[in-house]
């Protein structure tokens, strides 16, 4: 074979090679990527070129009852770094340095953030306006300056804000970082509060400008429902300024609860674990509970078992072991902090529940007119001796006898009398074997204690002065909203409505109402045994000058000892409602664990109860009918005599029935004191002031503390100051128990100077 | 023995008294026509398919061009006409320069073969001295005016080996005439390309230098036996797990879809684009200009993935239509240097045409991620004027071939 030929047949096979191996291959390649894989690439590219921004939803805003805002969302803004960006550790110096300045953080910090090679570092979060126009100004100037427009971005966010801070801190509950619901009503409907995030799809070249094929779709973001709640922020605030004195008062250990429930419609008005937190800071503990975390000495290492001898530890490893112990204290804290009392809490309810025995016994009719219950001062039941409060003994005494008397003898008869089975069908029926259903998270069951898993005797008779069993405070205050109702369970709720974001509303929540336990005539029956108990019964600390108040004490025992101080600890409760002759609102007040020496219901739970009654009644629109006597003890307002010249003023005051005291040589009248319009006792004394450097004039307080009534209007006369009356004054042995204004301190001659009264408490 | 200095200028002598026995057995005429330049007759003895496929192709080529640079212009240049601009300017003096070249007796290469050759050399360690751009050092010149070394470097070994394969004609079976001399340049060209680096040249220059050995004769043993030691290698690699760390370190070849996180590397995510530009393609494409990965997410969309752009809006029929019209290039060229007279002429027309060949696979299987992605350009398409202007050159001495075949049947 020649040269040529050879070369002309290799060319041939070469041409073959190329064009069918070479170009088929390729053309095979293209084929496989463009039609097989196609789709999948294609789906990847549009990924890519479609930029899908979420949109943030408001976050809906919590109402109370009357509209005013209890959690709202206000627009923030996050400062996010793209550091991939920068081209020069110049350029990253000078953004460091000026974010440090405006977001005041900490420059090497952020320096080493902009050496990331990352599109997305979170800088900082919730910055708020004035912030965010100085981030803008820094973004024009380094897109001016370097070219840079893309480094620092600020990304829509939302804050919220809870403009009472502390208020109905346990009920609202608090978001998270992320704007999600962790507690109360913010965790409960948060799906109804986060409403739907939008979306803004577009086409996007790799610099994140839009593409001339105009692809732009704008899914809006759907803003969260607002919620209404049935609290009421005027009555929250009056429950919880008592609660939160309460608490001082009676150096309570464990926190107070009150639940203020409309009886006939379920809607929760107030509910207070106090003290509560700030729901703007949810995250830190109170000063106290910090102190009580920063000491934490070897002792509690040991007693809680982080170790077993500490000076044979490793000194290092101790510390470890403290700060680990530090930590676990402070997240128990926490949790204790944020905990709703009101429905997570079981306790005893102790005599309170002799309301709901005794309803028993009358739907029954195991009790009449005639039954008589014999209190020796203890009862023996099975070689085991029940003791009652009173050591000497009740007597002989009817059943309204035995509840005013809050007598446990007499009640473990009554309870006898209903039977294990009945009684058992009563506990259910009242709802206390089930979760009361509130629309808040973390409601706990019952707890009932029986010896063999059946109802004894035994057990029976315990649990009849409710000391058998334990309940959350809502289960107590829906069966006692259904004793005073005529008998209707009725859901309790937290939520009134729901609206969306143009205030529409989307849903109502109505009354539910479960099932109705005893009958109207009982009903009746048992507000006018509780009236009576409330007037000059065991629970007259609860009274309320001129309003049908009807309420009973207990006070239980809680079988532990939380504070370590060698006793047993108490609850302190009052459950009461009125007016009781149309009940409208229930109320129960529980202290855990009062540490004052007095632990009694009804000097602990009872005078609270009385005074938050006395605020919240008339702001609910329910007139007050004095007694006689209680007339005597009504505050009237002052009238205007300044101005005035002296002998017409003075005589106006004794005309308008107040005691006249003249300070000054002047001959006008210049200032008064209480001054006009303010609430002064019948009366009560009025000074008037004629020259300027009497007004320096100052009075001491005395001591009221222990008197009557009557000897404290002496004694206040004689000092020149007011006393306004509250309290018990009707019953019997009513003597003060506290005073506004402490004894020692120098005020005004004619200052007003309230003075509760109550009587002595009882143990039951 | 004979050195080769004597061998070959006794090889020349030979061929001059051969050439002048036969000028004289044909009468008085000279053997070769000196071919007169003349606008009139500027088409004179061109072969007008092969000139046609070649404006074809640069008039689609251009457009294309056009179409994929003008958002990267847009944004980064200010003016969405900068890259058209330049390369109509590029095209049109490429053009003439063809039409020059065809009229210039390609026989001239054949004397300065060696001295091309060195000239690339020299080219090739000239790169490596000077300052390259991201730890990659290619280019002669500055700015928009540097020509790759390599570009000279494939024109050089085709016209060196054709030169050999011409002149050792029938020597071509021995290891001295036939293997070494191609086995020499290739090696010492690869060594250099290596160390710029530029692998995907390599790979040309090796297919090259195999493609112009196998048609000048060469023993076909010596070619399996090389691809019998490329595969083992291969091999070797592969079960020694050398050949993916190989594929990673170079820069990601072969994973752009599954390396698919931020820090992978800026080459990665060319071809990555270049892929979802070729799957959005489909089979009829996004119509012209309608490409939406040209909007700076595939970088440099003038350069070598072009055809990414093409695909994505022609269409896979697009693309095997543009893949015919370069076939048919392919084929015509090969057809004109088989006519040519000479055996210089035809080998030195192969390898040309063939490398265009050779290219536009090339370049399809890097935008496809089958070949790494470094630097080889699709022949009328890629921006760039150096390469087009060196093509088209190419070009012209293809038709200076056609021409002095065709001019002298006539």
């Amino acid at each position: 074979m020649g040269a040529n030929q050879r070369l002309r047949k290799r060319t041939v096979w070469l041409l073959i090679i190329i064009l069918a191996f070479g170009f088929g291959a390729v053309i095979a390649r293209l084929a496989y990527l463009q039609l097989i894989k196609g789709e999948e690439l294609q789906r990847m590219a549009v990924e890519q070129q479609l930029t899908d921004t979420k949109v943030n939803a408001k976050r809906g805003t919590i109402y109370d009852s009357k509209g005013k805002i209890l959690a709202q969302s206000a627009s923030v803004w996050r400062v996010v770094l793209a550091p991939a960006y920068f081209q020069t550790d110049e350029q990253r110096e000078y953004v460091a340095s000026r974010l440090s300045e405006i977001l005041s953080l900490d420059k090497a910090k952020l320096l080493e953030d902009t050496k990331e090679n990352t599109y997305y570092v979170s800088v900082k979060r919730q910055i708020e306006s004035e912030e965010k126009d100085k981030i803008l100004e820094l973004q024009s100037e380094l897109s001016e300056k370097y070219q840079l427009a893309n480094v620092v971005s600020l990304l829509d966010d939302y804050k919220r804000y809870y403009p009472y801070s502390e208020l109905a801190s346990s009920v609202i509950g608090f978001t998270g970082d992320d704007g999600q619901g962790l507690s109360g009503i913010e965790f409960q409907y948060d799906s109804n509060l986060t409403g739907t995030p939008g979306r803004i799809v577009s086409a996007q070249n790799a610099i994140n400008t839009d593409m001339p094929f105009g692809y732009n779709q704008n899914i809006g973001a759907e803003d969260g429902h607002s919620i209404v709640l049935t609290i009421d922020e005027t009555v929250q605030s009056i429950v919880e300024k008592y609660m939160t004195q309460g608490i001082i008062d009676n150096n309570v250990y464990n926190r107070g609860v009150c639940i203020a429930m409309d009886v006939n419609t379920g809607e929760i008005l107030a509910m207070a674990s106090v003290n509560g937190y700030d729901l703007n800071d949810p995250f830190t503990l109170s000063a106290e509970e910090k102190d009580k975390i920063k000491d934490i000495t070897d002792e509690y290492l040991m007693k809680n078992g982080y170790v077993e001898d500490p000076s044979t530890t490793d000194k290092k490893e101790l510390e470890k072991i403290r700060e680990t112990a530090k930590s676990e204290a402070e997240s128990i804290a926490l949790s204790k902090m944020w905990r709703n009392k009101a429905i997570s809490d079981t306790y005893y309810p102790g005599s309170v529940f002799k309301m709901i025995t005794l309803s028993m016994a009358l739907q029954e009719k195991v009790v009449n007119k005639d039954s008589r219950f014999f209190c020796s001062g203890a009862f023996n039941l099975y070689e085991k001796t029940i003791h009652c409060h009173d050591i000497a003994g009740h007597g002989s005494q009817t059943y309204q006898e035995s509840l005013w008397h809050s007598c446990n003898p007499a009640f473990i008869q009554i309870g006898q009398l209903v039977g294990e089975e009945k009684f058992w069908d009563y506990y259910q029926a009242f709802g206390f074997s089930e979760k009361t259903g509130i629309d808040l998270p973390g409601e706990s069951d019952d707890i009932f204690f029986s010896e063999d898993g059946s109802l004894g005797p035994v057990d029976l008779a315990v649990a009849s002065f409710g000391q058998n069993f334990s309940i959350t405070p809502i289960q107590m205050i829906t069966a006692c909203s259904a004793v005073a109702n005529g008998g209707y369970l009725v859901q309790p709720h937290v939520v009134k409505q729901i609206l969306d974001s143009e205030g529409n509303v989307v849903s109502t929540i109505s009354t539910d109402t479960k099932r109705q336990v005893i009958s109207n005539e009982v009903s009746k029956e048992m507000c006018g045994i509780l009236e009576e108990n409330a007037i000059s019964g065991s629970g007259s600390n609860g009274y309320v000058a001129g309003y049908r108040i009807a309420g009973k004490t207990g006070t239980s025992e809680k079988l532990n000892d939380s504070n370590g101080d060698g006793v047993d600890d108490y609850i302190a409760s009052y459950c009461g409602f009125a007016p009781a002759d149309e009940p409208k609102i229930a109320m129960l007040v529980f202290y855990d664990t009062p540490l004052s020496g007095n632990y009694y219901g009804s000097a602990v739970s009872a005078p609270v109860f009385a005074n938050i009654m006395a605020e919240v009644l008339p702001y609910l629109e329910i007139d007050a009918q004095y007694k006689d006597d209680e007339i005597e003890n009504v505050d009237v307002t002052a009238g205007a005599y300044t101005g005035m010249n002296v002998s017409d003023a003075s005589a106006q005051v004794e005309a308008d029935g107040f005691n006249v005291m003249i300070k000054g040589e002047g001959d006008t009248v210049l200032a008064q004191n209480p001054v006009t319009g303010s609430t002064i006792p019948k009366g009560g004394t009025i000074v008037l002031y004629t020259d300027e450097n009497s007004a320096n004039d100052k009075v001491t307080v005395p001591n009221f503390i222990g008197y009557s009534v009557s000897d404290c209007n002496y004694i206040a006369a004689s000092y020149g100051v007011n006393v306004s009356v509250t309290g018990t004054v009707s019953a019997s042995g009513a003597a003060a128990k506290t005073q506004s204004i402490a004894e020692g301190k120098e005020v005004s001659p004619g200052t007003v100077i309230t003075v509760t009264f109550s009587t002595g408490g009882i143990n039951d | 023995m004979s050195t080769i200095e004597y061998e070959s200028r006794s090889r020349k002598r030979n061929y001059d008294e051969q050439r002048q026995r036969e000028n004289r057995g044909n009468g008085n005429t000279p053997r070769r026509r000196k071919i007169k330049f003349s606008l009139l007759s500027i088409g004179k003895g061109l072969d007008m398919p092969f000139c046609l496929l070649i404006l074809i192709l640069l008039a689609i080529g251009i457009i294309m061009m056009f179409s994929a640079s003008y958002p990267t212009a847009f944004y980064e240049e200010g003016d969405s006409y900068h890259y058209l601009k330049r390369q109509l300017i590029f095209a049109i003096i490429g053009i003439a320069l063809m039409i020059g070249i065809s009229y210039l007796d390609y026989h001239h290469f054949h004397r300065f073969a060696g001295l091309i050759l060195a000239v690339s050399y020299f080219a090739l360690v000239l790169v490596l001295i000077l300052p390259g751009q991201d730890g990659v050092k290619r280019w002669i010149g500055v700015g928009s005016f540097g020509i790759q070394a390599s570009e000279i470097s494939k024109f050089a070994i085709i016209l060196f080996l054709a030169h050999m394969g011409s002149r050792y004609y029938d020597k071509m079976n021995t290891v001295k005439y036939g293997l070494l001399p191609g086995l020499g340049v290739f090696a010492s060209t690869a060594i250099l390309l290596i160390l710029e680096p530029h692998y995907s040249c390599i790979v040309i220059i090796a297919l090259l230098t195999v493609l112009m050995l196998f048609v000048s004769g060469i023993d076909v043993k010596w070619i399996f036996i090389g691809a019998g030691l490329f595969l083992a290698a291969v091999l070797i690699l592969w079960a020694t797990g050398l050949l993916t760390y190989a594929m990673e370190r170079m820069e990601g070849w072969g994973q752009a879809l599954i390396y698919t996180t931020e820090d992978m590397w800026q080459t990665t995510w060319q071809t990555r684009n270049s892929l979802y530009a070729i799957g959005s393609g489909g089979l009829f494409g996004l119509g012209l200009g309608q490409s939406r990965q040209k909007y700076l997410f595939l970088p440099e969309p003038q350069n070598d993935f072009i055809f990414a752009v093409v695909c994505e809006e022609l269409g896979l029929v697009g693309a095997i239509i543009i893949l015919l019209i370069f076939a048919l290039l392919v084929w015509r060229g090969i057809v004109i240097s088989l006519r040519a007279k000479d055996r210089f002429g035809k080998l030195l027309g192969i390898g040309l045409v063939s490398q265009i060949g050779l290219q536009v696979i090339l370049n399809i299987l890097v935008i496809t991620d089958w070949l790494p992605n470094t630097g080889i350009s699709l022949p009328f398409f890629s921006y760039g004027g150096s390469s087009l202007i060196m093509l088209l050159f190419q070009m012209g001495i293809v038709l200076s071939i056609s021409r002095s075949a065709n001019i002298e049947k006539s």
